[in-house]
C-alpha cells in the first residue's frame, strides 16, 4: 500500500484543519465574550451573577471542544466526499494510543474542572453572609404563594424585601409539590407537604420588581401560580412592614 | 409428506386465522375489560370507587386481550403435556403462509415483530406529535387562549409520555428485532414467543393509555410526581397502568435481546467482531431492564395509594414525595441512555460505512458505551438537586453527571476518526447520522449547565431544560433513528425510499428544529418555567418564533411519510446489499426469508476491516461479504 504519500496528504489536510479550528474558534469566543454577558438574565444577588458567569465561562470552555468535532466534520465532508458510490475503501486508519489518551485526558481534566467549579459556587452559596438573616415562611398551595415575616408577625401575598439584607426562605407546602423559584437572585427549591427546608442565605443586591414561580407541575392552575417581589430601600420595607402589620391587625379586628 | 396433507393443512391453518388474531383479541378483552369493571362495580364504593373499577376494567382487558390474541396457546398446550410443537407448527406460528395477515396475529418472526414495532413507533410518534402541535399552537399566544388548563396539563403529559415510550423502543423494537438476530447470524430470536409477547403487551397498553382522555386526564405530566399523582383524576390510573404494561414487555424484550446476542451468534462471531449496532442495542436493553423495575414499582405504588388507600406518598401518613422522585428519576435518567446508545451505536455504524473505513477506535467506543451503561445508573440524583431531599447527594451526582460526557465524548472521537480520509459516500441515513452529531453536541453542552448545582439553580424547572432534552432525544436520538429508518428500510422492505424527498426531510426538520428550540433557550434562560399553559407576555416573542417553525418540523414529517407510503407501494426495488456493508444482514436477500440463512454463516472477520491488510477480497469488490457457508449443517 502506498502509506507514505498518503499521510503527507493527511498532515496537509491535518494542517488546513487545525488552522480552521483555531480561526474560528478564537473568532467565535470574541463573539461570545462580547455578547454573551448581553444575552444573561437579570441577576439581582450575588448568586443569580455567579450562575451567569458559570454560563459565560462554561460556554466559553465548550466553543473550542464543540468546534473541534464540527470544524473536523465539516472539513471531512467537503474535502473527502465522494459523489457517488464508492468502489474502493478509504485508508485503513485506525486510533493511535497517544490520541485515545489524549482525548479521553482532555475531556476529562474539562469535567473535572466543571466539578471543582461547581463544588467552588455550592461551597459560596452555603457560607452565610455577616449579620442576622431576615427569615421569610414561604407556603405554597395549590396555586398560591403566602410570604410570612415571622419577625414581625406580618402575612403577605407579595414578597417585599430590604435591598442588601440577607434573607432566608423557609420552603413548604400544605398540600403537593410546588418549585419556589426567584429567577433573579438563582434561588429555587421544591415545596414540600409536610417538610419545611431553608433555602441559602441570598442578599439581593438590586432594587426593582421580580417575579416568584412555580416550576413544579402543581395541578390545574400551575401556569397561574406565580407572586410579586418587590426588593425596595430599608426605609420602604420598614414602612411596608408596618404598613402591613396594622392592615394585617386591622383586617383581623374587622 | 404428500400434497394431500398439505392441502388439508393449509386449510386449517386459513380457519384458524381469524382465531387467534388481534380481532378476536380486541373483542375478548373489551369483553373481559367491560365484564371486569361490572363486577367490581358492584362492590366498590367511597371516593376511590372509580379508580377501582378502572383498574379492574384494565387487568380484565389485559388477560382477555391475550387469551384472545394467542398468547396462552402453546404455554397451556405444554402445561397440560401435549406434544411439544412440531416444527412445522413453529412455521406456521412465524407467520408462514399467512401473508399480511400475519402481522395483525401473535406471531413469532422477529422480521414481522420487527415491522410491527416500526408502525407502532410511527403511529405513535404520530400522537405524540399532534400534542406537541397542539402545545405550541398553545403556547404561540400569551394567555390560555386556544385549550383550557385542564385540557393542556394532559396534552403535555400525553406528548411526554408517549414521546419517551416510543423513543424506548424506537431503534430496539423495530431494529433490534429485525435486524439484530440477522446481524449476528442467527434464524430467530432465542425466545421467540416472548419475542411476540413483548411486542403485544406494548399493543395492548396502547388503548388503556389513551382511554385517559374518557377519564378526565392527568395534570402531573409525564413525570407524574407524587402526591399530585394520588389526587388527580381517574385518567391517572391509565398513566400508571400503561407504565406497568410497558415495563413488563421492555423487561421481556430486554432479557430476549440479551439472551439472542449471548446465545445465538454464528461461529466466528466473536465479541470483537459484533457490530458496534449490536452492542449499542445490548448495553441499552441491559440498562433499561436494570432501570425500568423501580418506575414499574413506582407507579404500582402510585395504583395502591390511589385503589387501596395506601400512603406511600402521602407526608401526613409516614409518606414522601422524594421516595417517588428517587423511585422514578432511578429510571428517569438511565432512561435517556437506555434512548441513545442505540442511536449513537446506529451512527458509529453508518459513519463506518458511508466512509468505507474501519471504526476509529472499536474497542475503546464499545469500551464507551459500557461505560455509558455503568455510570448512567449512578446519575439519577441530578434532578433532585432543588428537590430540598439530599444535599449529601449534591457533589458526588455532580461529579458522576459530568463525567459521562467522557465516555460518551469517545463516540465523537470515534466519528471525526473515522470520517478522517474516508471515501464519504454522503447518503440520506449518512445525513441524518451526521446531523445526529452536531445536534447531540448541542445537547450535550447544554446539559453541561444543569448538571452543575449552581446553574442547575438557574435552570431546574424552566424551559431551559425542555430545550436541553430536547436537542439530546429529538436533535441526537431521533435523528439517529431517522437515519436508521433510511438504513434499513431496503433491508426490511425490500424497496428504496426516495433520496430527493429523504433530502427534503432533513433539511426541514433541521432547520425547523433549531427554529423551535434555539428560541426556547433564551426564553429558558430569562426564567420561563415549564408546562405552562399560560404564556406570560415576556416570553410571547420566543414561544411564537418557535410556534411558527414547528411548521417546518410538520412538513418534514410530512414529507417522511409520504415517503414511506410511496416507496413501499412503488418504490424501486432495493439491491441486497443497498449501502456496501460487511455486516451479515447485508449477506441475505430483500425480503429475508423466513429463517434468514439457508446455511448459518462462518465469520471471518470484522464487518469493519476495511482497506485491512488482512482482509483483502471483501475491499475490492463493491460489497464482499466477510463470510463463508459453513461446510456441515
Amino acid at each position: 500500500m502506498t502509506q507514505r504519500p498518503g499521510s503527507g496528504r493527511s498532515d496537509h489536510h491535518l494542517r488546513n484543519v487545525l488552522v480552521w479550528w483555531v480561526v474560528l474558534s478564537v473568532l467565535a469566543e470574541i463573539g461570545w465574550l462580547v455578547a454573551g454577558p448581553l444575552l444573561m438574565p437579570a441577576a439581582a444577588s450575588s448568586d443569580a451573577v455567579f450562575a451567569n458567569t458559570t454560563i459565560v465561562v462554561f460556554t466559553a470552555l465548550a466553543i473550542p471542544v464543540a468546534l473541534f468535532v464540527w470544524v473536523f466534520m465539516a472539513y471531512s465532508l467537503i474535502r473527502f466526499r465522494v459523489k457517488s458510490r464508492p468502489s474502493e475503501a478509504g485508508p485503513h486508519l485506525v486510533a493511535s494510543n497517544g490520541q485515545q489518551i489524549a482525548w479521553l485526558g482532555i475531556t476529562g481534566a474539562l469535567c473535572l474542572f466543571l466539578v471543582i467549579w461547581g463544588l467552588f459556587g455550592m461551597y459560596q452559596a452555603s457560607t452565610d453572609p455577616p449579620g442576622r438573616p431576615l427569615i421569610v415562611d414561604v407556603t405554597a398551595q395549590q396555586w398560591t404563594w403566602t410570604f410570612r415575616y415571622p419577625s414581625a408577625g406580618v402575612s403577605s401575598n407579595q414578597l417585599v424585601l430590604p435591598v442588601g439584607r440577607p434573607v432566608e426562605f423557609e420552603v413548604t407546602s400544605l398540600d403537593v409539590v410546588h418549585g419556589f423559584d426567584v429567577h433573579a437572585f438563582s434561588v429555587r427549591l421544591d415545596a414540600n407537604p409536610g417538610s419545611v427546608i431553608a433555602t441559602n442565605i441570598v442578599t439581593p443586591t438590586r432594587l426593582g420588581s421580580f417575579s416568584v414561580r412555580c416550576v413544579e407541575l402543581c395541578g390545574l392552575y400551575h401556569a397561574y401560580m406565580w407572586a410579586p417581589v418587590k426588593v425596595v430601600s430599608d426605609q420602604d420595607f420598614a414602612a411596608w412592614l408596618r404598613d402591613a402589620a396594622q392592615g394585617s391587625r386591622g383586617g383581623a379586628g374587622a | 409428506m404428500t400434497s394431500g396433507t398439505i392441502t388439508a393443512d393449509t386449510a386449517r391453518s386459513r380457519r384458524s386465522l381469524l382465531f387467534p388474531s388481534v380481532v378476536s383479541g380486541l373483542v375478548l378483552g373489551v369483553a373481559g375489560g367491560l365484564l371486569a369493571a361490572f363486577a367490581v362495580s358492584r362492590f366498590a364504593s367511597g371516593d376511590r370507587a372509580l379508580d377501582q373499577v378502572v383498574v379492574a376494567g384494565y387487568a380484565g382487558w389485559t388477560l382477555c386481550f391475550f387469551i384472545g390474541v394467542g398468547a396462552f396457546h402453546h404455554p397451556v398446550r405444554w402445561g397440560f403435556g401435549r406434544a411439544e410443537p412440531t416444527h412445522r407448527e413453529e412455521r406456521e406460528l412465524a407467520g408462514e403462509g399467512q401473508g399480511a395477515w400475519r402481522y395483525f396475529r401473535f406471531t413469532t418472526d422477529h422480521k414481522v415483530i420487527g415491522i410491527q414495532y416500526l408502525i407502532t413507533v410511527l403511529v405513535l410518534f404520530l400522537v405524540g406529535g399532534l400534542a406537541a402541535a397542539l402545545i405550541r399552537l398553545e403556547q404561540s399566544q400569551p394567555g390560555a387562549r386556544f385549550l383550557p388548563p385542564s385540557t393542556y396539563n394532559t396534552v403535555v403529559g400525553v406528548h411526554g409520555i408517549i414521546m419517551i415510550a416510543a423513543t424506548i423502543i424506537m431503534i430496539s423494537g423495530p431494529f433490534g428485532n429485525f435486524i439484530v438476530p440477522i446481524a449476528i447470524g442467527a434464524r430467530d430470536m432465542a425466545f421467540p414467543r416472548l419475542n411476540a409477547l413483548s411486542y403485544w403487551l406494548l399493543f395492548a397498553a396502547i388503548p388503556v393509555f389513551l382511554s385517559t382522555f374518557a377519564l378526565g386526564g392527568f395534570d402531573t405530566g409525564w413525570t407524574g410526581y407524587a402526591p399530585l399523582a394520588d389526587q388527580a383524576p381517574a385518567g391517572m390510573d391509565a398513566y400508571a397502568f400503561t407504565i406497568v404494561l410497558f415495563g413488563i414487555s421492555v423487561a421481556i424484550a430486554a432479557v430476549n435481546i440479551i439472551t439472542t446476542v449471548v446465545t445465538l451468534r454464528a461461529p466466528g462471531m466473536r465479541w470483537s467482531r459484533l457490530p458496534v449496532f449490536v452492542w449499542g442495542i445490548m448495553l441499552s436493553v441491559l440498562l433499561g431492564m436494570i432501570a425500568f423495575p423501580s418506575f414499574m414499582l413506582a407507579e404500582v405504588m402510585v395504583l395502591c395509594d390511589r385503589v387501596a388507600g395506601t400512603s406511600f406518598f402521602v407526608s401526613a401518613f409516614g409518606g414522601s414525595q422524594w421516595l417517588y422522585e428517587q423511585l422514578f428519576w432511578f429510571m428517569g435518567h438511565p432512561e435517556v441512555y437506555v434512548i441513545a446508545l442505540p442511536s449513537l451505536a446506529v451512527v458509529v455504524e453508518m459513519v463506518s460505512v458511508f466512509s468505507r473505513k474501519p471504526v476509529f477506535a472499536y474497542r475503546t467506543v464499545v469500551g464507551g458505551m459500557i461505560g455509558i451503561a455503568l455510570v448512567g445508573c449512578i446519575v439519577w440524583a441530578h434532578h433532585l438537586y432543588t428537590s430540598g431531599a439530599n444535599t449529601p447527594f449534591d457533589g458526588p451526582f455532580m461529579l458522576t453527571t459530568e463525567l459521562i460526557s467522557v465516555p460518551t465524548g469517545v463516540v465523537f472521537l470515534v466519528a471525526i476518526g473515522t470520517l478522517w480520509r474516508g471515501k464519504i459516500w454522503l447518503t440520506v441515513p449518512m445525513l441524518f447520522g451526521i446531523g445526529a452529531l452536531v445536534n447531540f453536541i448541542i445537547g450535550g453542552v447544554t446539559g453541561l449547565y444543569l448538571a452543575d448545582v449552581p446553574t442547575d439553580e438557574v435552570f431546574h424547572g424552566g424551559m431551559f431544560v425542555a430545550a436541553h432534552f430536547h436537542f439530546t432525544l429529538v436533535g441526537g436520538m431521533v435523528f439517529g433513528f431517522f437515519g436508521a429508518c433510511y438504513y434499513w428500510f431496503p433491508k426490511m422492505f425490500g424497496r428504496r425510499l426516495n433520496e430527493t424527498l429523504g433530502r427534503w426531510h432533513f433539511w426541514l426538520f433541521e432547520i425547523g428544529f433549531y427554529g423551535v428550540f434555539l428560541p426556547l433557550f433564551y426564553a429558558g434562560l430569562h426564567g420561563e418555567p415549564r408546562w405552562l399553559a399560560y404564556i406570560p407576555p415576556k416570553f410571547a416573542g420566543a414561544n411564537l418564533i418557535a410556534s411558527m417553525f414547528f411548521g417546518l418540523l410538520i412538513a418534514g414529517v410530512s414529507v417522511f411519510g409520504y415517503n414511506i407510503v410511496s416507496s413501499w407501494r412503488s418504490g424501486p426495488v432495493a439491491a441486497a446489499n443497498e449501502w456496501g456493508g460487511n455486516s451479515l444482514e447485508w449477506t441475505v436477500p430483500s425480503p429475508v426469508p423466513l429463517e434468514n440463512f439457508e446455511t448459518l454463516p462462518v465469520v471471518t472477520a470484522s464487518p469493519y476491516d476495511y482497506g485491512g491488510e488482512a482482509s483483502g477480497p471483501e475491499v475490492t469488490g463493491p460489497s464482499g461479504p466477510v463470510t463463508a457457508p459453513a461446510t456441515e449443517a
